[in-house]
């Protein structure tokens, strides 16, 4: 049994199936959605892009993360800054420095950009919040989150406060999201087959026997910190672009669980899970959203009250847990062989983890 | 015990703990491409020792010395890049990844890119004869070959010293004579110094050239496997026996 020895031959049909079924999702929406609908899927697109931006750090490391939605508030307040046209800013922001005050950049140049400054500032925290481990660490990112928050909600000449900033171009369609998502998960794709990748599982499943084996924990984890905030980086811009308002209160505590427990819903281990735990939570939200507002029988509107959507949400998700506690995608990945099929795994070796199990 | 030679060396090591002692200037020497024992009952500092070798606890006083150059305080990873490798009792595999892969872990680790760790990796299963495990995940193996796969794992890129910490534990007679082989292999075939922890004093006793005894965080006699089976201060101190008892070690012989 000789084994090929590329890693990408051996794992690429993952991000491709993803991308082409994204792809299709996006085509069929085109095609076939009314405007609100389009609305909703280029939502899903930015959330993918969020939660595959957690699962590059999150899966990889085991160490979960409450702090990452700061980048995505990054993200998006340097876009807010790099794209909203110079007449607005000089009203609403009179705090920025001069350069950035009289710039204005296009969607295509901002939204990089805005990728890299939240990667930079993950760079400089995560020297200190990788040192810890377990639960240490997820209060710490935490704590993160509290920070940014408050500095965003309260540096009034910069970020508008606690009050919206708007004015950033509503360039948005469902296209540019599933470019965005095919670029996270390409993104987180090419970290987790990396050496990095590789290094900073190995760390996951015994941190200790990791060191006896050369690995650095703190750099490792430090590299999927980074590119876990640059994609979330580049997520915020988008979102930015899509809602051309931006506050800090999009930010904050709900987003942060929602997207967590796409995460989990999906299979917090494999990039299979991020991208299925996002759909099938999306389909969710939009099918609740749609029977709080009523559905017609017989010339009677029959709806749900308000706020049903958050409960049934929240009782699915425990029913999914509790059935199946490695998430919808059992932590495995898609390929062509099989549906989904866990990767270089003998049959007998299939049967033996049944038993586990 | 020369500092210079090509062995890595303990010197009065002392560690304790709030208050207790673990070890007590303990001085102990791992020659390259030979086979050193320590053996003492549960609770001597066997692996607090090891820990102490690999750069995971450091020294309260003393030194450690990796072919003459010091280095104490240098963190694990670091070690293990500069050649000093470890198993452990409990296994330690990464298990939910594939056995190929943690081999390829310790490659990467020390600096190789994936393709030449995956190559590294195979070379290292064949030469151990566990190439047909490749593709198992590590959490379903069974539990020799688990410790196979960790002195696999350990031996990547072959380091220059190789501590052991119980790899016999559990396992049958007959599987202990194969690792016997093994560990021989690496020694003679591979150059590699080895220290040998093991509860299963036979197997200490059939493989070590040099042997040390720990008790209560002292080293109380160093020699070769007939000393050690003739020590006066192994009988009284090593299992708290009587005199007129039969010693484990001479239990283990016999049969």
């Amino acid at each position: 049994m000789s084994k090929p020895h590329s890693v990408i031959r051996q794992t690429i049909t993952t991000p491709i199936v993803l991308i082409v079924v994204l792809l299709a999702m996006a085509a069929l929406t085109y095609a076939f959605g009314s405007r609100a609908f389009n609305r909703t899927a280029i939502e899903m697109f930015i959330n993918i892009m969020v939660v595959v931006g957690l699962y590059a750090f999150v899966g990889n490391s085991g160490l979960l993360s409450f702090g990452h939605i700061s980048f995505m508030c990054l993200g998006a307040y340097m876009t807010a800054w790099l794209a909203i046209p110079p007449v607005m800013k000089s009203i609403t922001l009179k705090g920025l420095p001069g350069w950035l005050l009289h710039t204005q950049l296009p969607m295509w140049v901002a939204t990089p950009i805005s990728g890299v400054f939240a990667a930079l500032f993950a760079l400089i925290v995560g020297r200190i919040i990788m040192r810890l481990s377990g639960i240490a660490a997820s209060i710490a990112t935490f704590g993160l989150l509290g920070v940014v928050n408050n500095v965003y909600s309260n540096w009034d000449t910069v970020t508008g406060g606690q009050g919206s900033i708007v004015g950033i171009p509503p360039t948005m369609n469902v296209w540019i999201g599933w470019l965005g998502a095919a670029v996270a998960i390409v993104i987180a794709y090419l970290y987790s087959i990396s050496r990095s990748g590789l290094a900073l599982r190995a760390t996951r499943d015994e941190a200790v026997a990791a060191s006896a084996s050369g690995v650095d924990i703190v750099r490792e984890r430090l590299i999927a910190f980074v590119v876990s905030a640059f994609i979330i980086g580049l997520a915020g811009a988008l979102y930015g672009h899509f809602l051309s308002i931006v506050n800090p209160g999009s930010f904050y505590l709900r987003t942060t669980f929602i997207t967590l427990s796409m995460l989990v819903v999906g299979g917090m281990y494999s990039l299979s899970g991020a991208v299925s735990g996002v759909v099938a939570m999306s389909v969710l939200i939009e099918l609740f959203r749609n029977l709080e507002k009523g559905v017609s029988l017989g010339g009677v509107t029959v709806g749900l009250p308000n706020g049903v959507q958050e409960i049934a949400i929240g009782i699915i998700t425990i029913i999914i847990l509790i059935y199946l506690p490695t998430g919808l995608t059992r932590n495995r990945e898609f390929s062509w062989r099989g549906w989904p099929l866990q990767r270089r795994l003998a049959p007998s070796v299939q049967t033996a983890l049944k038993e586990i199990n | 015990m020369s500092s210079g030679g090509l062995e890595l060396v303990a010197h009065e090591v002392s560690v304790q703990f709030e208050g207790l002692k673990a070890l007590s200037e303990v001085t102990l020497a791992v020659p390259r491409g030979r086979i050193t024992g320590l053996i003492g009952p549960n609770g001597a500092g066997k692996t607090t020792l090891i820990n102490v070798l690999t750069g995971f606890q450091s020294a309260g006083t003393g030194s450690v010395a990796l072919e003459g150059q010091a280095v104490n305080g240098i963190a694990a990873h670091k070690l293990r890049r500069m050649g000093v490798a470890r198993t452990f009792q409990s296994g330690r595999l990464f298990r939910d990844l594939p056995v190929i892969d943690n081999l390829e872990v310790t490659g990467v680790g020390l600096g190789q890119r994936r393709r030449d760790a995956i190559a590294e990796a195979q070379r290292v299963m064949a030469w151990l004869g566990i190439s047909h495990l490749a593709g198992m995940i590590a959490g379903a193996l069974p539990y020799t070959d688990e410790r196979r796969v960790a002195i696999g794992r350990a031996i990547m890129c072959t380091p220059r010293y190789l501590l052991l910490d119980e790899p016999a534990a559990g396992m049958s007679e007959h599987e202990s004579h194969d690792l016997a082989v093994i560990i021989r292999r690496i020694a003679a075939e591979l150059g590699i110094g080895v220290l040998l922890i093991e509860h299963n004093i036979g197997l200490v006793l059939e493989l070590c050239e040099r042997i040390f005894v720990l008790d209560s965080g002292e080293i109380i006699e160093v020699g070769s496997p007939t000393q050690i089976r003739n020590s006066d201060a192994v009988r009284h101190a090593y299992m708290g026996t009587q005199q007129d008892e039969l010693l484990p070690v001479e239990e283990a012989v016999a049969s």
